[in-house]
C-alpha cells in the first residue's frame, strides 16, 4: 500500500448516454491532506467521487482508494456524506448514527456510545433520542456527518458538505473537517463555495465539462492570475505614464497594473528617481474565486455560492 | 476480515435493520393479526350463513306413513342410523304419520303441510315402499328406505332389532397410505403457496423506502448492493419466519385440543419421507420459495419508482405466484410426466414441486439436489438484481426503471 496517497485516479472517464460527464480526470489526494474538489454545477464533481468510492465503476482509467485497487476493499476505512443527504425518519439520531458505523464495520455497543459522544460535542446532545422526521434539516444533516465519521475514517469523502447549512452549523462543519484532519484522517471534499475551500484546503483540483483543469495548492491556483499594483503617488502631477508600465491604467486618483515579472522595484525605483513618491502602494493577490473563474472559463455569475 | 465475512456482516446489518423497521410498528400488528382478522369475518359470515340455513332446517321434516303397530320400530330404527351421522350431516327429523285412507294423496299432502316442510315422504307396504322426494331430497329418500327395511326386520324378528355390543379400537396404521401421500403432497404445495404468496409479496416494496429517502447512496457506498439486496431479502424473510411462527404455535395449540376426529385427520397425512425429515424438507422449501420469489419481486420493485407502479406490480407477483402453483399441481397429477420435471426444475416452481416429492417418494438425493439448485438461483436473482439496480437506478442517478431506458 502506498501511505504517500490516499486517494489516486488517472484518466478516469465515465459515460451517461451520448454525454461524457467525467473525460480522463486524474487526482492525487495526499494522506492526511484537505483535498477540494472545485467546480461549477455539472462539472462532474459528484460522478468523480462516486466512481472513487466504487459507486459506479468507471468505463476507463484506474483509481485507487487507501492503497486498494478495489474501492470496496476500503470501505470499512472509509466515512462518506453524499450530495443526496438520506436518513431512515423512523430511526433515532442515535441509532441512525450506530447504523451507519455498522455498515462500515463498528460493532452496535460502541456505535452507539460513541453516537451521544459526538452528538453532545456537535452540541446535539438533547437530540440523542429524538427520531430523523423530528429533526430540522440542519440537524438531520450534522447527524448524517457524524455518521460518516463515527467508525473513525481514515478517508472522510464529503460531497457538497455546506449545502443546505446555515452560517453556525458551517462553522461547526469547518470545525468538525479541521478535527478530523487533526485526527489524521484525510478529507475529500467538493464543493462550489470558494470561500470553504480557500479556508480548508490544502490542495485543490478544478473541474469543468468533466476535465480537469488545474490541481495544486491555493496559492497556486491564485498564482495562474497576476497580482494586481495598486499606487498613489504622493504628487500626481509629476507621474508620467513612462514611468509605469505600458498597461496601467488610472482609476480614480490610483494608478493599476499587472505585478510586472521582474517584481515592483525596478517601476518603484523609477517613480522614485522622477520625484513621484509614494502616498500608498499595495499589490492585490487574486482571490481563488477570481482564479477559479479564469481557470473554468465561465462567467462569474454560473458559479456564484 | 475476510470478504465472506465482512459480506455477511453487511448483510447481517440491512436484514437487522428492515426487520426491526418492520416489526416494531403499530401496522406489523395489523399484519401480524390480519388472519384472525379474515378468521373473524369468515366466522361471523359463516354463523350468519348456518343460522339462516339451521332456521330453515328446523322446519324440514322426512315423513313416513306407515300403520301405529310399526311407527315404534321405525322411530328405534331412526335413533339408532342417526347415531353414525355428524350433526351436519344428520337428515332432517322424522314424523310419523298413521295411514289415511289414501296414503297416495296423505303424501303428497303432507309437502303442503303448514306445520313442517316435508323433504321425503314413504308410504306403502315396507317391502315395496313408495317414496316421494323434494328438491335435495334424493338421500332423504334413501334414509327413509334404510328404515323401512330396519322397521321391516325388526317387524318380522318379534318387533325388535337385535342389540349389538361392539368394541371398538383406534388402529394407527404404519405405512404411509397411498392416499394419504397424495393428501400430503398436495397440502404441502398448498401450504407453500399459501405462505409465499401471503408474505413474499410484501418484499416488491422494500427498495422503495431507500430510494424515496435517498438513504441508498449511504448504502451503495458502504456495502455491496449484493449485500442491500440479500439483507433486505433476509430481513423480511425473518418477517415472514416470526409470522409463521407465530401462527404455526397458535394452530398447534389450538390443534391439540380439538377433538380426536380431527387428529386423526392430520393422522392420515403420511409423507413418504416420513414426519420428521418432511418437517425440514417442508421449512426448506418454504424458504427457497420465500428466498426465490422475493429476489425476483425484489428486483422488479427496486426498478419502480413510485408507490403506484409498485401497486401495480401486485397482480402479476400474484399471477406469477398462481401460475408456479399451477404448473405444481399440473406435474402432481402426473408424477413421471414432462410436465412433473419441468416444474421441479424451473427454479420459481421448484420449491413446490419438491414440497410435494417429498410427501410422495421415499429418495432424499434429490431434495439435496434440489436446494442447492434452488440456492444457486436465490444467488443468479439478487446478483442480477443488484446489477440491475447499480446500471439503472445508481449509475445515471435516473430514477427511469429499465423499461422505460432507451437501449
Amino acid at each position: 500500500m502506498d501511505n504517500q496517497w490516499a486517494v489516486t485516479a488517472s484518466g478516469l472517464a465515465k459515460r451517461f448516454g451520448d454525454r461524457r460527464v467525467v473525460d480522463g480526470v486524474d487526482i492525487a489526494v495526499p494522506t492526511g491532506a484537505v483535498y477540494g474538489v472545485l467546480g461549477p454545477n455539472g462539472a462532474g464533481k459528484t460522478t468523480t467521487l462516486r466512481m472513487l468510492l466504487g459507486i459506479i465503476e468507471p468505463d476507463e482509467g484506474q483509481r485507487t482508494l487507501l492503497g486498494h485497487a478495489h474501492p470496496r476493499d476500503a470501505s470499512d476505512m472509509v466515512g462518506y456524506l453524499p450530495e443526496e443527504r438520506g436518513l431512515y425518519p423512523a430511526m433515532k439520531a442515535r441509532e441512525a448514527i450506530a447504523f451507519m458505523g455498522a455498515l462500515r464495520g463498528l460493532d452496535w455497543a460502541t456505535g452507539r456510545a460513541r453516537a451521544v459522544e459526538l452528538l453532545e460535542q456537535a452540541g446535539l446532545g438533547h437530540a440523542a433520542d429524538n427520531k430523523i422526521r423530528k429533526l430540522s434539516k440542519g440537524m438531520a444533516q450534522l447527524v448524517q456527518l457524524l455518521g460518516s465519521v463515527v467508525h473513525r475514517p481514515k478517508l472522510l469523502v464529503l460531497d457538497e458538505p455546506f449545502s443546505g447549512l446555515d452560517p453556525v452549523n458551517q462553522e461547526r462543519l469547518e470545525a468538525l473537517i479541521l478535527g478530523e484532519r487533526d485526527r489524521g484522517a484525510t478529507i475529500l471534499f467538493s464543493t462550489h463555495v470558494m470561500a470553504h475551500a480557500e479556508r480548508l484546503c490544502d490542495r485543490l483540483a478544478i473541474i469543468a465539462g468533466g476535465q480537469r483543469r488545474f490541481e495544486g495548492t491555493v496559492d497556486e491556483a491564485r498564482g495562474t492570475l497576476r497580482s494586481w499594483v495598486r499606487y498613489r503617488p504622493r504628487d500626481p502631477a509629476q507621474v508620467l505614464p513612462p514611468l509605469l508600465p505600458a498597461d496601467a491604467v488610472r482609476d480614480g486618483e490610483d494608478w493599476r497594473f499587472p505585478l510586472p515579472d521582474e517584481g515592483i522595484e525596478p517601476v518603484l525605483g523609477r517613480l522614485l528617481a522622477a520625484g513621484a513618491g509614494v502616498l500608498n502602494l499595495s499589490i492585490e493577490r487574486p482571490s481563488l474565486h477570481e482564479a477559479f473563474v479564469r481557470i473554468v472559463g465561465a462567467p462569474a455569475e454560473e458559479i456564484a455560492a | 476480515m475476510n470478504s465472506t465475512r465482512r459480506l455477511i456482516r453487511q448483510t447481517m446489518t440491512i436484514a437487522r435493520r428492515d426487520f426491526i423497521a418492520t416489526v416494531f410498528t403499530p401496522i406489523f400488528l395489523l399484519f401480524l393479526f390480519a388472519p384472525l382478522i379474515m378468521v373473524a369475518f369468515s366466522t361471523i359470515g359463516a354463523m350468519g350463513a348456518a343460522q339462516a340455513a339451521d332456521h330453515g332446517a328446523d322446519h324440514v321434516r322426512i315423513v313416513a306413513i306407515v300403520p301405529d303397530a310399526l311407527a315404534g320400530s321405525f322411530v328405534e330404527a331412526d335413533r339408532r342410523s342417526r347415531a353414525i351421522f355428524r350433526r351436519d350431516e344428520e337428515p332432517p327429523a322424522l314424523v310419523t304419520l298413521a295411514p289415511a285412507r289414501d296414503p297416495a294423496a296423505q303424501a303428497r299432502a303432507a309437502f303442503e303441510s303448514r306445520d313442517y316442510d316435508a323433504t321425503a315422504v314413504l308410504y306403502g307396504p315396507l317391502d315395496r315402499p313408495t317414496l316421494l322426494y323434494g328438491a335435495r331430497g334424493s338421500r332423504a329418500a334413501d334414509y327413509l328406505a334404510v328404515l323401512a327395511g330396519s322397521a321391516l326386520a325388526a317387524e318380522r324378528l318379534g318387533g325388535e332389532l337385535p342389540r349389538v355390543t361392539p368394541t371398538k379400537i383406534s388402529f394407527s396404521r404404519q405405512r404411509a397410505t397411498l392416499g394419504g401421500q397424495n393428501q400430503t403432497a398436495f397440502l404441502a404445495v398448498f401450504g407453500v403457496f399459501f405462505l409465499t404468496l401471503f408474505l413474499a409479496g410484501q418484499v416488491v416494496g422494500t427498495m422503495a423506502e431507500e430510494r424515496s429517502n435517498k438513504v441508498i447512496e449511504v448504502l451503495a457506498a458502504a456495502v455491496p448492493l449484493e449485500a442491500v439486496f440479500l439483507g433486505k431479502l433476509l430481513g423480511m424473510f425473518g418477517v415472514a419466519v416470526l409470522f409463521v411462527g407465530f401462527w404455526g404455535t397458535v394452530l398447534g395449540q389450538v390443534t391439540s385440543v380439538l377433538p380426536p376426529a380431527f387428529s386423526g385427520v392430520v393422522g392420515e397425512l403420511s409423507p413418504a419421507v416420513g414426519l420428521p425429515i418432511f418437517a425440514i424438507l417442508f421449512v426448506s422449501y418454504f424458504t427457497m420459495a420465500y428466498l426465490l420469489l422475493g429476489s425476483v419481486f425484489l428486483t422488479i420493485g427496486a426498478q419502480a419508482t413510485t408507490m403506484r407502479e409498485i401497486q401495480m406490480l401486485s397482480l402479476p407477483i400474484t399471477i406469477v405466484q398462481v401460475g408456479m402453483f399451477t404448473l405444481t399441481l399440473s406435474g402432481l397429477s402426473k408424477p413421471d410426466s414432462w410436465l412433473a420435471r419441468v416444474a421441479e426444475i424451473f427454479p420459481l416452481s421448484s420449491p413446490f414441486a419438491m414440497a410435494g416429492m417429498a410427501a410422495a417418494s421415499p429418495s432424499l438425493w434429490p431434495h439435496a439436489l434440489a436446494l442447492a439448485w434452488q440456492a444457486l438461483w436465490v444467488a443468479i436473482f439478487v446478483t442480477l438484481g443488484a446489477r440491475l439496480f447499480r446500471r439503472g437506478v445508481l449509475q445515471s442517478g435516473s430514477t427511469r426503471p429499465f423499461w422505460r431506458r432507451k437501449g
